[in-house]
This record gives C-alpha cells, sequence and structure tokens, in this order.
C-alpha cells in the first residue's frame, strides 16, 4: 500500500494543511490541500521525495462549489505511484502560487491553466499566451463551463505575442511556422551569434483544436476514444487506450485479458511504425534521404498488416471503453510473425550500419546535449529522458494492459546527445519485436469486451499514463453527468520534451538546429491538442503592421 | 507575358511541384503523404516533387483543419505560391473542418480561407486515394465520385437527419481551374 504510506507521510509531515488524503487504489493517491502551501507541498515531493512532475490542470467547479480546482499531477516511479495535489481557489479571483521557480517544468502547464480556466500563476518567470491564438480576447476562458465549446470571437489582425528579446549581440534566425523538415507549423527563433546558438524562444501551439473542451462538453464516453485518437495521427492509439483505462478505472470497469493482450500488441506495433517513421524523418533531417526512403519501405508491409488487424493503416477505430471493438484473428498470427521476423532482420543490419556510418555520426554525436539533471528539471520522458540516462518506462513503472505480464527492458543510454537518442529507439524497435512476439504466443482465449450495464457515476476520478512511441502519456478524468466526463486532462509527450528545446541547441551550429528539434520525435499536434483559455499575460504589447514590419526588418539576421 | 504563361500553362500537367502544409493536422495525413513519396507508391513517377519552399511550388497540398492560429500564415504561404497554382485540400479535416468543426480554435476547412480546387477526403486517406487525387489533377484519371451538397450536422447531440442531397451537380474537377490546365497536353 505504497498510496497510503505516502498519504500518512505527507498528513505527518504538513499537517492540517493536508485537507484529505484518498489511497483508494494502491497506485495512486489523491490529495486535498490548502493553495497557500501548494509550493511548499510540490517542493517537498519534487526535492525531497524525488518525484517527477507530470502536468497541472485547471478544472471549473464554480456550478458546483463556486471554486476552481488546480490539480498538480506527480509521479514517483519507484513506489509506482501517481499523485494528485488539489488545491481549490476562489471562484471570482482565482490565483494560486506559481510553482514553476521551483520546477522549471511546470513553466507551460501553468501558462496554459491560464490561457483556459483563468488562474493566474502568481510569481510565474514568464507570463506570456502560450496556447491561445494570438487574436484571442483576454477575457474569454475556453475551458470554463459558461463558455461555449463553438464560441468564435471575431479576429482582429496585427496582434502578435510578446517576443523573447534576444541575448545582446545576437541575431535572430527565424524558424517556422512554416519550416521544410517540420512536418507541422510550429515557430521557433533561434538566437545565433555567428553560427553559435545561444539561446531560442518558441511559440507553438498553432496546431490546438480544442480536443479537451469538445470532450467535456459535447461527446459522450464512448464517441471520445475517436476523437482522442485523432489527437495524434502517428501514436493515436496510445492516446484512446491511455483514455479507456482511465474511464474503466473510474467506473470499475474490469477489463477482459484478451483485449489487454489485444491492447498491447496494437501498442507495440504502433512503437514499431513509430520508430520507423522517425528515423527516417530524421535522415532526411541532415540531408540523408536514403535512410528515409529504405525506412520507410521496410515499415509499409508494417502499415498493410495495422490495416488488417484494426482495419485502417493508423491503428484507429479499435478502443472503446471496456475494451477493443475487433479481434486479432487466429489466422492473423502468422502473418504478424512473418511481417515482425522481416522486419527485424533488415532492422539489425540498420542498427549495425548506423553506429559505424561516419556521416551520420559526424552529424550526431555530441549535438543536442541535453544533461541528466537538466532532463529532469525540465520533466522530459520517453526515448528522450531515455537517452539522458533517466530510467523511467511506463510500461515497467507502472504496467498497464498486459504489460505486467510480458518482459520489458528498458533501453537507457547516458551520453545524453543525438546519438543517444537514435540508440534507444533503435533498441526499442527490437524489444517491441518481442513484446509482441510474447504476447501473441500467451493471449488467452475469451471475450473482447467488458459487459457495461451500470452508468457510469459522477465525480470519480482516474488517473492513466501509457507509454507511447515519444514517451508518456497521461490522462486525467474526472466523470461527470450526462454520460461524459466533467473534466479530461491530456498531457502528450512532446508536451514534456519540447520544453528542453532551448537547452538542446543551446551551444550547438545553426546547422544542428533541426536535427536537435527532431531527436525528440516533435508531435506537435499532440502538444496543441487541448483547450486552453487565456488569461492576461501581464504585458500584451499590441504591434500594428508597420510595427512589425519593422521589428521583423530590424530582427533579421545579418545579410 | 503571353509567353511565359503559354510555357506555364504546358509544363504545368505534366510535372507538379507540391508544397505540404499542416494547418492544425493531427500528422495522419501528414505521414500519408510522405508514404506517397516513399518506394513503394513512389509519386515522383509522375513527376510530382515535393519542395521545401512555397516559392518553388505549383500545388499547395493543405492536411488538417485550419486553427485561428494558422490563419495569418497561411494566407501569407498562399500568396507566396507562384501563379498558376493548384489547392489540394487532403483528409476529411482539410475538407471541410472534420471532426473539430465547431471548435472554438478551428475556423473550417480548408476552403474557407483558400480557394481549393481539389479535395481528397479520408481519415487519413489512404495513400492510393491521394496518388488518384493528383492523377485526376494532372489530368492523368477521371473523376470517380460525383458532387453531392449535404448539410453538416448542426448539433451534435441531436441526430439532425442530414438533408437530401440538393442533386449531384455535374462532375466538375474544381470550379476555379482554367480548362486549359486540366487537359493533359
Amino acid at each position: 500500500m505504497a498510496a497510503q504510506q505516502f498519504g500518512d507521510s505527507l498528513k505527518e509531515k504538513f499537517g492540517d494543511r493536508v485537507l484529505a488524503v484518498d489511497a483508494a487504489e494502491p497506485d495512486q493517491l489523491r490529495v486535498e490541500i490548502v493553495p497557500e502551501s501548494l509550493v511548499e507541498v510540490a517542493d517537498y515531493l519534487y526535492n525531497d521525495q524525488g518525484c517527477r512532475f507530470v502536468i497541472n490542470g485547471g478544472t471549473d467547479r464554480r456550478e458546483r462549489n463556486g471554486k476552481f480546482l488546480i490539480t498538480h499531477f506527480f509521479a514517483q516511479d519507484e513506489e509506482k505511484l501517481y499523485i494528485a495535489v488539489h488545491a481549490e481557489v476562489d471562484g471570482d479571483d482565482p490565483r494560486i502560487d506559481s510553482i514553476t521557480p521551483t520546477i522549471p517544468g511546470a513553466n507551460w502547464s501553468e501558462r496554459e491553466a491560464r490561457d483556459m480556466v483563468g488562474v493566474v500563476p502568481e510569481g510565474h518567470p514568464d507570463p506570456r499566451r502560450l496556447v491561445l491564438a494570438d487574436d484571442w480576447p483576454e477575457d474569454l476562458y475556453p475551458l470554463r463551463t459558461d463558455v461555449e465549446h463553438g464560441v468564435k470571437p471575431p479576429s482582429c489582425a496585427g496582434v502578435a505575442m510578446p517576443l523573447v528579446e534576444p541575448p545582446e549581440g545576437a541575431s535572430v534566425v527565424p524558424i517556422g511556422p512554416y519550416f521544410p523538415v517540420l512536418e507541422e507549423p510550429e515557430y521557433f527563433r533561434i538566437f545565433v551569434e555567428g553560427e553559435t546558438v545561444v539561446g531560442a524562444d518558441y511559440r507553438g501551439f498553432y496546431n490546438h483544436r480544442g480536443v479537451e473542451k469538445l470532450g467535456c462538453s459535447v461527446l459522450t464516453y464512448n464517441q471520445i476514444p475517436f476523437i482522442a485518437e485523432r489527437i495524434c495521427g502517428i501514436c493515436g492509439f496510445v492516446h484512446s487506450t491511455s483514455y479507456c483505462q482511465a474511464v474503466e478505472q473510474a467506473a470499475g470497469i474490469e477489463v477482459p485479458d484478451r483485449a489487454e493482450y489485444i491492447r498491447t500488441i496494437v501498442l507495440e506495433l504502433e512503437r514499431v511504425h513509430s520508430h520507423m517513421l522517425w528515423l527516417g524523418i530524421a535522415g532526411h533531417i541532415i540531408g540523408f534521404d536514403t535512410v528515409l526512403m529504405q525506412t520507410w519501405r521496410m515499415r509499409e508491409p508494417l502499415m498493410w498488416l495495422c490495416e488488417r488487424i484494426t482495419g485502417n493503416r493508423k491503428t484507429y477505430g479499435m478502443n472503446l471503453v471496456g475494451g477493443v471493438r475487433r479481434d486479432i484473428e487466429p489466422e492473423v498470427y502468422g502473418d504478424i510473425t512473418d511481417v515482425l521476423a522481416k522486419i527485424e532482420k533488415e532492422w539489425r543490419a540498420l542498427c549495425d550500419a548506423i553506429p559505424g556510418d561516419p556521416t551520420l555520426m559526424a552529424r550526431l554525436k555530441g549535438t543536442g546535449e541535453l544533461p541528466e539533471e537538466k532532463a529532469r528539471e525540465l520533466a522530459a520522458v520517453g526515448p528522450t529522458a531515455r537517452g539522458s540516462g533517466i530510467a523511467i518506462d511506463v510500461r515497467v513503472d507502472h504496467p498497464y494492459a498486459a504489460y505486467d505480464r510480458v518482459e520489458v527492458k528498458k533501453c537507457v543510454y547516458d551520453s545524453c546527445d543525438n546519438v543517444a537518442r537514435v540508440l534507444v529507439r533503435l533498441d526499442e524497435t527490437l524489444e517491441a519485436i518481442n513484446i509482441i512476439r510474447q504476447a501473441l504466443a500467451e493471449i488467452p482465449d475469451g471475450p473482447i469486451m467488458a459487459e457495461i450495464d451500470e452508468e457510469i457515476p459522477p465525480g470519480r476520478q482516474a488517473m492513466s499514463a501509457v507509454e507511447a512511441p515519444r514517451g508518456e502519456v497521461f490522462h486525467w478524468l474526472l466523470t461527470g453527468e450526462e454520460n461524459r466526463p466533467e473534466r479530461w486532462r491530456v498531457r502528450a509527450p512532446t508536451y514534456a520534451n519540447l520544453q528542453s528545446v532551448p537547452t538542446m541547441v543551446t551551444g550547438d551550429t545553426l546547422a544542428d538546429v533541426p536535427i536537435d528539434i527532431g531527436s525528440f520525435d516533435p508531435c506537435f499536434s499532440c502538444t496543441d491538442r487541448m483547450e486552453v483559455t487565456d488569461v492576461k499575460s501581464g504585458i500584451i504589447r499590441v504591434y500594428t503592421q508597420d510595427e512589425m514590419l519593422a521589428l521583423r526588418e530590424s530582427k533579421q539576421p545579418a545579410r | 507575358m503571353g509567353f511565359f504563361k503559354n510555357l506555364c500553362n504546358k509544363a504545368f500537367p505534366k510535372s507538379l511541384w507540391v508544397y505540404h502544409t499542416n494547418t492544425g493536422a493531427c500528422n495522419g495525413c501528414d505521414i500519408e503523404v510522405i508514404d506517397v513519396l516513399t518506394p513503394y507508391y513512389d509519386v515522383e513517377r509522375f513527376g510530382v516533387k515535393l519542395v521545401g519552399s512555397p516559392r518553388h511550388a505549383d500545388v499547395l497540398l493543405v492536411c488538417g483543419p485550419v486553427t485561428r492560429q494558422v490563419v495569418p500564415a497561411l494566407k501569407r504561404l498562399y500568396e507566396a505560391v507562384p501563379d498558376p497554382k493548384l489547392v489540394i485540400a487532403i483528409g476529411s479535416c482539410a475538407s471541410g473542418g472534420g471532426i473539430w468543426f465547431d471548435s472554438y480554435n478551428i475556423v473550417g476547412g480548408a476552403d474557407t480561407i483558400l480557394p481549393v480546387d481539389y479535395y481528397i477526403p479520408g481519415c487519413p486517406p489512404r495513400p492510393e486515394a491521394i496518388l488518384h487525387g493528383i492523377a485526376v489533377a494532372l489530368g492523368l484519371a477521371e473523376k470517380q465520385v460525383a458532387r453531392e451538397h449535404i448539410k453538416q450536422l448542426v448539433d451534435r447531440n441531436e441526430s439532425i437527419p442530414i438533408e437530401d442531397e440538393v442533386g449531384a451537380d455535374e462532375v466538375v474537377p474544381g470550379d476555379d481551374v482554367p480548362e486549359e490546365l486540366l487537359t493533359p497536353k
């Protein structure tokens, strides 16, 4: 009962500042604290207890008790524990102390909570807008319950987010929003002195589609997997799995064994194709298109296989609350092993070739350095963290689906550079193939869907995490009425990893920046998914078009 | 100018250079677009090439619903593509907003901002469908479906029946494209 012990120790340490402790599940702890002691509690969890910051989320509960609920999520990987720290803040003047000075990785999520529900993080070092469009009005917060999901305030031209000024003497190289090697629109401003990068600023969330708002206001429990899959077109299955697990946990639904194995198999198939895809793109970024063509050639039979299993090349449409929609027929087992055997053979050849390729090594070695300490501070996850020597992997630390019944090895490298992140993914692909074989050998017969005859009661909570190809996907769910969640919070891995960009690129040459950004397999659509409302971002400067042009001219790098 | 215009018109159906843009997509369509370029589908055999700058492009491929934040950048992007140009909307989202159609941060499908010449629906469209769409644009293949006007459901919660289609129009591949561009030379 790790959760119970942990809860007791918190209660002992903070006394009556801890209002309630709920440790009903052995791997999930929910604590309610008084908002004033948030920083202290966060500091204790992060620095003394070695917890990892996951995300925070804001919920508008003014209709129920006149307050906003701010929840910070932490993970204690050694104890296999997720911790939710709830604090309720005043509904009329919502403010809460910022924990970013203590935990730098909380930077974005606090800005997001301000954007989306309007809870101001006091003492935040960078209180600019994060998620909402530049021309979104200041006082309209999309995640509040009194705001319609389809509200479309009129747009206005010539508004821009205040940008960070480059250090003295540095020039700015803008990358994006449309840049050939980045598939998705994101805007980076890279500060350079000569060829050397000295810093970076970022404006993203061009792909923000308001997923969380739709989930909490118009969709029903069984419609959400459909939209959850479309948070990301590459690793869609991880989002629907994570969401379904959260609902199942909250409602106490037992998923049949066979469905858990099928989920495991599809998750690993997705990891294999995603890592192959990524290696190709990484090759393309550094101008080695042979890698792109070869890995994508190797990947294609896998896509056909996915289509055979799930009915869609993108592994869409498989998950439902309570199980999976389609069974894997025994006659497909043979095809799965055949395709994997072929991929494994070619992939092993690739694994031998890459570390010995002088061109690749020259570009990857020593670039994009992310020291272990920084990676922890910025809450990096997945291959990015494992390439910096941090041995975290949700499949081992917080097993879900059938991962407690198969053997999973963590692939960790500690050189902290782009090479490490490549090697982690090379190994993980083989490991994933191994997991699929184990799962296929052990998959039990039986039903694939649980019988659900009762309504899901409101007011229940659950946290669910899944190891996506890019790192930990985290979903938090608070069940509500009308057959839909009251709040559904999603944290995609790129959200955590992207905050490491300034650290990674600093000190490299400008030519290494694209591969640095590419090295953690950014998936901006995941990151930008949700809805956030904006809050007053301290100072928002409004530029006229002429001023913008003048600014742009003055910031152009010297020709 | 007449000379250059004729030259462009002549060259256009032979080799399309495309610039691919994501306006808020989930990546599903984007990776299928890349898939079309890789060995199994190999769209380069039709003279189609992916270019790194809109200024080199004949065709703008748009994936994803158009988000509010992306609108100014998308407009600039469109202006940067030299005339004559085609816009192809790939996927359900770019074709009409898809499942995001009424979300607060979504403006709509690509045609709310740009004149779209061809639609390749699907979620995501299969690589074969993208190939077919490009072949139609090049005049190599015939269009296989008729145009239909249907009204989008306004309220997700109430099952309002989809209104009867307002008659299937004549099969016209893109209204705004000059006829001479559509005829293979």
